[in-house]
């Protein structure tokens, strides 16, 4: 059977794109997955560094679309995590070298290698969008839960439409202590805004800072809740779309918790 | 209650929150009400071939706009009459 190809979008910038992909894929892969993530941000390529791969590059994706290689030799094995692999951007050609028909072409092989493709998108709605959307058999779309970040996300839900698509929503960056003091849109105002569904919720983890320090896959970091949101994202691509969607909340300390104990008695 | 959301309480200042969500209801509806300069002139050009076949208009002084204001939004469409035709040739009504 076909694999599937999924855009992971979002409108604004530096929203968790490119994490996101990355631990989706590394997820995936480790739930017995083949995988490949593709780097959509020709000429300003990023998702190499943040799997930690960028000292392997041979190829890019549009050798292999000029047809100067094989996508086997375009594809970078993770070494760390079975059947996960990067095809990576060019970093110096042109943003509108690859069009939607080339991105057409290469996704149709991909499905035939791999279970998942992962396209990274790049942010706005230009020809890297165009590319990514016309190619997708399914959307993700990530906001963080600011005005711009989900105004944009309104945007890019109503040309995925557009294209057929039925997008579903991550919320990024939450912070749950700034949701309960009432200054942060929580994600239940976020999907009330967007009416679109959910696939999940992840906090501000400063685990994500220090794997893309060292370029290692967040999934594989201990006690990342951004990891344990990725892995169970993951999950509900892959055959369990009804996995509860866990709502971050403000660990509470131990004497905290037996505190609001005595109190709900009184 | 935390001790900064109880100052809020009690200095009566709402949740930023409550704003944010506000502005964004806000910014969606007109950022869906903004239409596409071709698509105006398009509905011009349409709206120009349909009302030639009741009446003569003077196809050069056509003004065709979208009047916003905070509570609502109205297309404008204004066009001076030259003559009507005769009844031959109107679909019937
Ligand atoms: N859950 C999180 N917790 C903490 N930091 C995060 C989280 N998600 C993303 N970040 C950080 O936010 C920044 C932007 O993330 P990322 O590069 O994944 O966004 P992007 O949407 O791909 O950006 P671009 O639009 O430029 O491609 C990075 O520094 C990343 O480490
Ligand atoms: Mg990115």
């Amino acid at each position: 059977m076909d694999g599937k190809v999924i855009v992971v979008t979002s409108g604004k910038g530096g929203v968790g794109k490119t994490t996101i992909s990355a631990s989706l894929g590394a997820a995936l892969a480790m739930q017995g997955k083949r995988v490949a993530v593709v780097d959509m941000d020709i000429g300003l390529r990023n998702l190499d560094v943040v799997m930690g791969l960028e000292n392997r590059i041979v190829f890019n994706i549009v050798d292999i679309i000029k047809g100067k290689c094989k996508i086997k030799q375009a594809a970078i094995k993770d070494r760390r995590i079975d059947n996960l692999y990067l095809i990576p951007a060019s970093q110096s050609d042109d943003k509108d070298t690859i069009k939607p028909e080339n991105m057409i072409w290469l996704t149709n092989k991909l499905r035939k290698e791999f279970d998942v493709t992962l396209l990274d998108c790049p942010a706005g709605i230009e020809q890297g969008f165009k590319n990514s959307i016309a190619a997708a058999d399914e959307a993700v779309v990530v906001c963080t839960p600011e005005v711009s970040a989900v105004r944009d996300a309104d945007r890019i839900i109503g040309l995925l439409y557009a294209q057929s698509i039925t997008p579903k929503l991550i919320v990024n960056r939450i912070v749950p202590k700034m949701v309960e003091s009432g200054d942060m849109l929580s994600h239940e105002d976020v999907v009330e805004v967007l009416s679109i569904d959910l696939i999940g919720l992840i906090e501000m983890d400063d685990r994500v800072v220090v794997a893309t320090n060292t370029g290692t896959p967040l999934i594989l970091q201990e006690d990342s809740k951004a990891g344990m949101a990725m892995q169970r994202i993951a999950l509900r691509l892959d055959g369990h779309p009804d996995l509860p969607i866990e709502n971050p909340m403000i660990q509470k300390s131990f004497w905290k918790k037996l505190g609001s104990k005595f109190s709900r008695k009184n | 209650m935390k001790f900064n959301t109880l100052l809020k309480k009690l200095m009566n200042k709402g949740d930023s929150k409550d704003i944010a969500k506000k502005r964004l209801k806000f910014a969606l509806l007109t950022d869906k009400l903004e239409i596409k300069t071709d698509t105006l002139g398009n509905l011009q050009k349409d709206l120009v071939e349909v009302i030639s076949r009741y009446f003569e208009i003077d196809k050069e002084s056509i003004k065709i706009d979208i009047q916003r204001s905070e509570e609502s939004s109205a297309l404008i469409f204004n066009t001076p009459i030259i003559a009507a035709h005769r009844q031959r040739g109107i679909p019937a009504a």
